[in-house]
């Protein structure tokens, strides 16, 4: 299955801003089931867009303009192939105690000491494990109940919580979002043992779903032998197709995706984000914009150009009348 | 003592409880202090109460001042300086030099291992818990290989010498060490104060600090590069160690830099001159890791440069020290100093530890929750002498305090026997004399890629007020010359 | 050199100078209309509002006038930013950051004159102490000049401080050109004293510590226009604003090193600005000082502005 992932930013400032930095964390990862067709990240001002790697090793981008100015648009557009792949199928239900035995071990422990310990995102109030692990039952078993726990005590609600919001503020309030699952999540697989990441990505939950919607987040574990295995907490899912993997780290703070240094008089902004995920076959051209402009080509060349144009409008026709048959998770 | 009754050392009390860096037991002068006390015992009180008074005005007009914050307005004070020498003879210098450099070097081995392959965790001679419940272990630096493999560029490993008449170590700080500016302007003031003595001693020199820091920066140079551009990178001028900042860049001919003057492109780090951007390739940073980078570390972070640690994991800018250096300098870590300097260099440790306990052990909190009043203890990760009980100084109230901060967070106090810092003579203004005081002394170690350094001197720290054992300057301390002898 | 650190330079030249300027008027205008040869020369009223004027521009109608205010505002009130205890204090925080590139010596100079400055008890200021107060002021400023001048290699540091230093000399002795332009005019009719003989360009030169160089240049008791034509176009009177004039494109030269510099560069203006004044003649400044005034006022600021966005942008 394809993905085009849009992703939009839109800043406006009040008074001039005459220096400002932004740090992008946004783009797709390249792994085995997932791959980068194309990709384009542009801005309204034009500044030149730096690339470099975080601390986990994933691609970010810098955009540093150079003049004042009073708003910026900032736009990305991926082009994301994911394999189909069963995680279930590596899998089994059974106990398997060499497993506890494992993460119980001074190697594993030091080997996955980064994802072990707290975060001030990650703490649990009063070092109390809400949810602790049966031992009779296999890890994945554990943290599927664990997965099912938390999306059934708690309610996903936007606005309430911020992106700073602590555990012990999610847990009195009971209500969140997607962060604030995983982090819960995050927090107590770790109590237990398991290490485990905070997981940005894109979502995707239909075609034509698109409103004011940011990343989302999940958490991955590492289950010995197996390795990593996604958890969407938020939807009780296990992430797989849906789940387009940007990046993982401690928590949030090691994923946001857009981070910023603004130097202005007023700090006062109005900001605005959308993500659109759109899903599509993998015959299509891997193109983002049907109606984009090329450079004048040849006139046979244009000629092709312009059936493959007619056959991606039909297709897209079509694929809209099968957007119901798309269950959204 | 009787046939130097003079009265400038009338009031001078001896108490053997100390060991005494001027006086034998016998109460006889030491050999190196005799050719000093003798010419000291020549001036009058009057004479002494001048030059103090000179000395003053001088480091004030100089402005080697730091600021005091009270609630009306910020009031510069300047760091007491004392007019009485320390003197080191060159074998005792001998084994400090030694020590200490053992100690940098262990220390940077461990801290390249706890950010690599963690050897020293898996063959279980230091406990995970020592870098996982550190709040200084940066998970950033995990895997960064720093230019030259040098973490702890500068070390300043602080010294006392007990009652038994040896040194013991009583932290190795590899932050930022700071105060070594006082080691070079303590000198001058001295030199000024009192040309006709330190004429009479052969002591090595200390403005060669400077110099050697600067050929050290320049051996930790990001590959790529013929000469390094180094800087030092400053808070600002509001920081309490401003002068230093300044006083190091003048030294080195290097320029001071603020987090404002810096940015980064394409992960290279530059400056901004009245001829455009210039690439820096070296940064002597005296900003605390968190404020480093609002990117990477606090995102509030004004004195810092957005995407300054992008440039030094990608290798093109060298900090120094290293972030994450902070991990080490934990007062846990230093109790397993013996066992580090053993495992990564095979050598028996020179310089002694202090018998160090745990509370975060079991058998160790039982015993420090039953002897709070011979032990003193300190809080793991605070500097400049903050959050430390002396068991025998407090009243039963105050213990049962002691133990209850203790029970709430083991993890974060260690305790060690009291330790008596030796005493020296040094100028009490209020009875214009010299009196016994409590004393320490800080090194200055520097290590680069095939470079090290000790600088031949330090800081004697002294604590002013009569019997106090807290010598930082935070707490009322002053300071010393302190003459390393060449033979 | 780092950018913001040029701007501390600039501004620490300026600050130094502009204390001694202060200091100097509200010296020699109050001393010398004490026994000024006519009545209204001798006003209290005039003179403080002189004093004023030049420190700050036009004086607010609800002002009090009487010398404890003005004295204390002009000499030591920390709230007013035009007073020279607040000159003095930036200049230290300028140098403050700076302060590795400056010599110790310098440095040394500047903060013992703070100290003074900050030291100095206000009310024998106001009472008894405006004479020494102003009279050490001067001196130290002029301290400082000497270990600028000796205690710096002369290259881009020192041009940089001297750029401040001749840029503040000019706006400051224009600066004084007007308010004493002002007090001859307030003053004339009296004693047939005309406008142009009035007293206060004697003042007005001793101002700019400039009298007795005038007196050996003419050989004449100063008029209205040669005095102008001392203080303006006089090429050897280091008071000038010719001689600023000179000084500051010396040292925008040594920093710029563009020997054909952009028509809207700070160098060009300043080389401009250098020329034009080669070749003025004081009858046409003297057909309109008001117009001159704005003008040269309108140019300094313009010049600091492009210095400011050529080389202090950080």
């Amino acid at each position: 299955m394809d993905y085009i992932i849009k992703y939009r930013a839109e800043n406006k400032y009040e008074a001039q801003v005459n220096e400002a930095l932004w740090q992008f964390l946004i783009k797709p990862e390249e792994s085995a089931d997932q791959t980068i067709r194309a990709s384009e990240f542009t801005n309204s001002l034009g500044a030149a867009v730096e690339e470099s790697t975080n601390t986990y090793g994933f691609e970010i981008v810098r955009i540093h303009p150079k003049k004042p100015f009073t708003e910026i648009l900032f736009e990305a557009n991926y082009l994301v192939r994911k394999d189909q792949t069963n995680p279930f199928s590596a899998l089994d239900n059974v106990v398997n105690t060499e497993h506890y035995a494992a993460v119980e071990s001074l190697d594993f422990k030091i080997r996955y000491e980064r994802f072990l310990g707290s975060t001030e995102l990650t703490i649990l109030p009063s070092g109390k494990i809400p949810f602790i692990f049966d031992k009779q039952r296999s890890i994945f078993d554990n943290l599927q109940g664990l997965n099912t726990y938390i999306f059934k005590n708690f309610q996903f609600k936007q606005q309430v919580t911020t992106v700073t919001t602590t555990l012990e503020e999610f847990i009195n309030q009971g209500q969140g979002v997607c962060q604030d699952f995983t982090h819960l999540f995050v927090a107590i697989a770790r109590a237990n043992n398991i290490p485990a990441r905070y997981t940005s990505g894109y979502l995707h939950q239909g075609n034509g779903y698109f409103e004011e919607s940011q990343m989302h987040a999940w958490a991955e574990c590492y289950i010995p032998e197996k390795g990593w295995l996604g958890f969407d907490p938020a939807n009780d899912l296990i992430a797989l197709q849906n789940h387009i993997k940007v990046a993982h780290g401690k928590d949030y703070n090691d994923c946001a995706p857009i981070k910023g240094v603004i130097f202005s008089n007023s700090a006062k902004n109005d900001t605005n984000y959308t993500v659109e995920v759109i899903a599509r076959k993998e015959s299509e051209p891997d193109v983002f914009h049907p109606l984009q402009e090329f450079e004048p080509l040849p006139f046979k060349q244009q000629l092709d150009m312009q059936l493959q144009w007619q056959q991606q409008q039909q297709q897209q026709q079509e694929q809209q009348k099968q957007q119901q048959t798309y269950t959204p998770s | 003592m009787s046939e130097t009754q003079n009265s400038i050392f009338a009031s001078y009390e001896k108490d053997s409880k100390f060991y005494d860096e001027i006086f034998d037991e016998k109460g006889n002068v030491k050999k190196v202090y005799q050719t000093l006390f003798d010419l000291y015992s020549g001036h009058s009180s009057q004479d002494f109460a001048k030059l103090n008074e000179k000395a003053k005005a001088s480091f004030f007009n100089q402005g080697i001042t730091f600021q005091v914050y009270n609630d009306k307005e910020a009031k510069e004070k300047i760091f007491p300086f004392d007019l009485f020498p320390r003197i080191i003879g060159q074998k005792e210098w001998d084994v400090i030099e030694r020590g200490v450099l053992q100690r940098s070097k262990a220390l940077n081995h461990f801290i390249w291992d706890i950010y690599h392959d963690k050897k020293i965790i898996k063959q279980g001679i230091v406990p995970l818990d020592l870098i996982s419940s550190s709040e200084n272990y940066l998970h950033q630096m995990i895997g960064i290989d720093p230019p030259g493999g040098i973490y702890n560029h500068v070390s300043g490993t602080d010294l006392i010498k007990h009652s038994d008449g040896k040194y013991y170590v009583l932290e190795d700080n590899i932050r930022c060490p700071s105060g070594v500016s006082y080691v070079v302007c303590n000198r001058t003031a001295l030199k000024r104060a009192l040309f006709g003595v330190f004429n009479h001693y052969n002591a090595h020199s200390v403005t060669d600090y400077a110099q050697n820091l600067l050929e050290m920066m320049e051996s930790v140079k990001p590959r790529g590069v013929d000469e390094p551009n180094c800087v030092v990178i400053t808070p600002g001028v509001y920081n309490s160690a401003y002068y230093e900042h300044s006083y190091l860049a003048k030294a080195m001919g290097v320029e001071l830099v603020e987090g404002r003057d810096l940015f980064v492109e394409n992960d290279f780090v530059y400056m901004q001159t009245i001829r455009g951007p210039q690439r820096v390739d070296v940064i002597y940073r005296r900003v605390d890791d968190q404020f480093l980078d609002p990117l990477e570390f606090k995102p509030e972070s004004m004195l810092g440069v957005p995407g300054l640690f992008s440039a030094y994991k990608n290798g093109n800018v060298c900090l120094v020290n290293a972030p994450g250096t902070g991990v080490a300098d934990d007062k846990a870590v230093y109790t397993y100093m013996p066992q580090i300097i053993k495992y990564y260099l095979g050598e028996e440790p020179i310089l002694n530890n202090v018998q160090t306990y745990h509370c975060s052990r079991p058998d160790d909190m039982k015993f420090v929750l039953e002897n709070i009043d011979k032990l003193v203890i300190k809080p793991v990760d605070e500097a400049g002498g903050y959050g430390i009980s002396i068991g025998n100084t407090l009243t039963k109230d105050e213990i049962q305090k002691v133990k209850k901060t203790i029970m709430a967070s083991p993890r974060k106090y260690i305790a060690q026997p009291i330790m008596s810092l030796s005493v020296h003579a040094t100028y009490i203004e209020e009875s214009e004399s010299f009196e016994s005081r409590h004393v320490d002394l800080r090194t200055y170690c520097l290590l680069g890629a095939n470079k090290d350094f000790v600088l031949k001197g330090g800081l004697t720290r002294v604590a002013l007020k009569k019997g106090n054992l807290i010598v930082n300057s935070s707490q009322g301390g002053g300071s010393k010359d302190t003459w390393v002898l060449k033979s | 050199m780092l950018a913001r650190v040029a701007n501390n330079l600039f501004w620490m030249g300026r600050y130094i100078e502009r204390a001694e300027h202060l200091a100097r008027y509200l010296n020699v205008n109050y001393f010398s209309s004490l026994d000024a040869p006519n009545e209204k020369s001798q006003s209290r009223e005039l003179v403080l509002h002189s004093l004023l004027f030049m420190a700050n521009g036009p004086v607010p109608k609800d002002y009090e006038l009487t010398e404890q205010n003005v004295f204390f505002d002009i000499g030591l009130n920390k709230d007013v930013p035009y007073s020279i205890i607040n000159c003095v204090k930036y200049a230290r925080e300028n140098a403050n950051g700076a302060r590795d590139l400056i010599s110790t010596e310098l440095y040394e100079s500047l903060n013992k004159f703070y100290h003074f400055v900050l030291n100095y008890d206000a009310d024998f200021f106001v009472k008894k102490g405006l004479y020494d107060f102003s009279t050490q002021v001067a001196e130290s400023t002029a301290v400082l000049r000497g270990k600028i001048r000796g205690t710096l290699l002369h290259d881009e540091v020192y041009a940089i401080i001297m750029l401040g230093v001749n840029i503040e000399r000019a706006t400051q002795v224009v600066r004084i050109i007007q308010s004493k332009y002002y007090d001859a005019l307030k003053s004339q009719g009296s004693y047939g004293d005309k406008f142009s003989k009035s007293y206060e360009w004697v003042t007005l030169l001793k101002c700019i510590e400039s009298y007795d160089m005038m007196r050996r240049y003419y050989k004449k008791t100063p008029t209205s226009i040669s005095t102008l034509e001392f203080l303006i176009l006089n090429r050897d009177c280091p008071r000038s604003v010719m001689n600023s004039l000179v000084q500051v494109n010396n040292h925008i030269n040594l920093i710029s090193r563009d020997k054909h510099p952009e028509h809207n560069s700070a160098a060009f203006l300043i080389g401009k600005t250098h020329a034009e004044y080669c070749y003025k003649t004081v009858d046409k400044i003297e057909e309109d000082v008001e117009l001159f005034i704005e003008e040269i006022q309108d140019t300094l600021i313009e010049i600091a502005k492009k210095i400011e966005n050529e080389y202090f942008k950080y």
